[in-house]
């Protein structure tokens, strides 16, 4: 890299810089509505607290639900319950399977 | 003015009835401060780096003594123990100090592979040799005092030629480790052996007992259709259990004990009611001895 | 063979005989008694992955992830005690399980939960004071130099398929409808207790990569083409990712 390409990057960035922290001010204020919080992306609440993952257990389990080796199901949750305007392949796919099975 | 000191910084485990941790619970914990001489975490819930699991319990541990129940460490387990889960443990320990640390009468891994079950062992003088001496290695690796509980089964081995309490008995009279009495263990136990519950806990070392646990059981039926007993944690203290409990306290006086409920987990209120109800028997033993 | 070699073996495969030289006290079949330790071992195991992998069981159903579950855990047993580790290849087992194929997402949002657990419980960090940045970053001279500490939980996943918007229309009681294109680029944080999850532009995964990997701030920048940087700083120090900045050695 040569040595003006580096200064006008640190001076692009010191720009950049500014423009930035002053967003980021700003949306201390305005946190609920501002436009940096959508071009930055989909922020979404975390989980609650029960969401940690599985976790260990010193009891048995009651029901002996435990069916084998038998492979006869399809996916039938969301993913097929979902209708798409935009994406006619994955779905299709979909229903590709079930008609085989 | 004296200053009561808190009920957090005691060296042993109250009295009293305690409940176990759920990271569900945590926020309700901190808001109510329920009055609870304890809560119980599974260690191995708690290894992790960091995040909220221990930002609560961190919390919670000021205001509550604490029992630390491990769930994997395989002290039953034909290999060694695993060095490198011990020291896991010791990390634990010296972070939150624990009250009282306690372990199964069990196995759960083999060679590289954990089962997440507790697994039964024969009862032959080999697996006595073997569990004796993992105990040794436990508590002088983590400078305390161990507590084993009394497994839940389904099964039994030819080759066992010593029955469990006597097991047990020797374990504790060979290690100096204390035992955690599983009331719902030996009630589903010798239901699922053709045993008597008062027969069992009259051969146990009762004075060795540092805490109780108390728990559902569900019904199931084996091949001859007769009654299978699976200690899932799932339902209200049996009332047979109780009635093993009353025995219990009326023979060594009131010892922590804990409601365990790990599926088909109630209400906050509901399990709060369970412990007031060992709070109750707890009080009743106290003032007898 | 040891016995716990024996039952170990049984337990993990139903096709196995129950191992020998166990007993009932009241004569029973053994069979129906280690028929317990089975189901608890493999359905404990299935249970820990649909805690793990809540959305991918609402995806495919119950019953299926159940199944393909069960033939993950006969194949994979799990090598710790910790149960939070279980499933880490899970995503990688759905990549080739073939009649998961018929949900091509499915892998990816098996990565982005795994992601999201591993943020949840990665270390804690500081988030670096504001203040602090500005003053870091208001020498030219300085800034460009700098590296950028992120916070320990900060994952990142590339996907073809809009895997956050799918994800996302799981998080609530009742998963709502979602188009599974365009590709979006998943940015995973814990701040404070909460674990978020957001879409970023392709540009910006590139640059906080980078970021991740140690590279210079001005070398990440200029490896960034189309890369809106001021939203994209600024998302990072609002959302608390950065934990410090360090001065980058400059060779003669």
């Amino acid at each position: 890299m040569t040595a003006s390409t580096r200064t006008l990057s640190a001076t692009a960035l010191v720009l950049a810089l500014g423009s930035a922290l002053s967003m980021t001010a700003v949306s201390t204020v305005h946190a609920a509505d501002d436009t940096m919080e959508k071009c930055f992306g989909v922020a979404l609440k975390g989980k609650n607290d029960c969401a940690a993952g599985a976790g260990t257990t010193c009891a048995g389990t009651a029901k002996m639900d435990y069916q084998g080796n038998a492979w006869k199901s399809v996916p039938k949750g969301t993913c097929t319950t979902m209708e798409s305007k935009t994406s006619p392949t994955g779905f299709g796919q979909l229903e590709a399977f079930k008609a085989k099975s | 003015m004296l200053k009561t000191p808190s009920p957090a910084l005691d060296s042993r485990l109250p009295p009293k009835a305690g409940l176990g941790l759920k990271s569900e619970h945590f926020r309700e914990v901190l808001q109510t401060r329920p009055d609870l001489g304890f809560f119980e975490v599974h260690a191995e819930n708690y290894m992790v780096a960091g995040g909220p699991l221990h930002h609560f319990l961190g919390r919670i541990r000021e205001q509550y003594p604490l029992s630390l129940h491990g769930v994997g460490l395989s002290i039953g387990g034909e290999g060694p123990l695993d060095v490198a889960h011990l020291q896991r443990l010791a990390a634990l320990i010296e972070r939150y100090q624990p009250q009282s640390f306690s372990e199964h009468l069990a196995w759960s891994s083999h060679g590289p592979v954990f089962l997440n079950d507790l697994l039964p062992l024969a009862y032959d003088e080999a697996t006595l040799d073997r569990v004796c001496q993992h105990i040794d290695q436990v508590q002088s690796s983590l400078k305390r005092v161990l507590l084993l509980e009394n497994p839940a089964t389904y099964l039994a081995f030819e080759a066992s030629t010593l029955d469990e309490p006597h097991f047990i008995s020797e374990v504790i009279r060979r290690t100096g480790c204390g035992l955690l009495l599983d009331v719902n263990n030996v009630y589903v136990s010798c239901i699922n052996h053709c045993r008597d519950p008062l027969a069992y806990l009259g051969a146990l070392p009762l004075h060795a007992t540092g805490e109780i646990h108390l728990a559902g059981f569900a019904e199931d039926t084996d091949s001859l259709g007769e009654r299978l007993l699976i200690d899932d944690h799932g339902a209200p203290v049996d009332h047979a259990v109780w009635q093993l409990y009353l025995k219990v306290l009326e023979r060594i006086g009131p010892v922590a004990t804990l409601i365990e409920r790990d599926n088909h987990v109630p209400a906050w209120e509901v399990l709060l009611a369970e412990a007031r109800q060992a709070d109750r028997l707890l009080s009743a033993a106290g003032a007898r001895s | 063979m040891s016995n716990q070699h024996a039952f170990t073996a049984a337990l993990l495969d139903p096709r196995k005989a129950c191992p020998p030289g166990l007993v009932s006290a009241n004569g029973a079949a053994p069979e129906s008694r280690f028929a317990v330790y089975r189901n608890n071992v493999l359905g404990s195991l299935i249970n820990a992955l649909a805690d793990n992998y809540p959305v991918v069981v609402h995806l495919v159903g119950e019953e299926f992830f159940r199944a393909m579950a069960g033939v993950y855990v006969q194949s994979t047993a799990p090598r710790s005690p910790v149960m939070s580790d279980y499933g880490d290849d899970f995503a990688e087992f759905i990549k080739h399980f073939e009649p998961a194929a018929s949900v091509p997402y499915l892998t990816d949002v098996a990565r982005l939960e795994r992601l999201h657990l591993q943020a949840w419980h990665a270390a804690d960090a500081e988030p670096m004071a504001q203040e602090q940045i500005v003053k870091a970053l208001s020498s030219p001279t300085l800034a460009g130099h700098l590296k950028i500490g992120l916070h320990p939980s900060l994952r990142l996943l590339q996907s073809p398929f809009a895997v956050v918007t799918i994800w996302a229309a799981h998080q609530h009681q009742t998963p709502v409808p979602f188009e599974a294109f365009p590709a979006q680029n998943a940015l995973v944080l814990r701040n404070g207790l909460d674990v978020k999850v957001f879409a970023i532009s392709h540009a910006a995964h590139g640059f906080i990569t980078a970021l991740q990997q140690g590279v210079s701030l001005i070398a990440a920048i200029e490896a960034s083409n189309d890369l809106d940087l001021e939203h994209t700083l600024a998302g990072l120090i609002r959302h608390q990712a950065i934990t410090h900045l360090l001065a980058e050695q400059v060779s003669p």
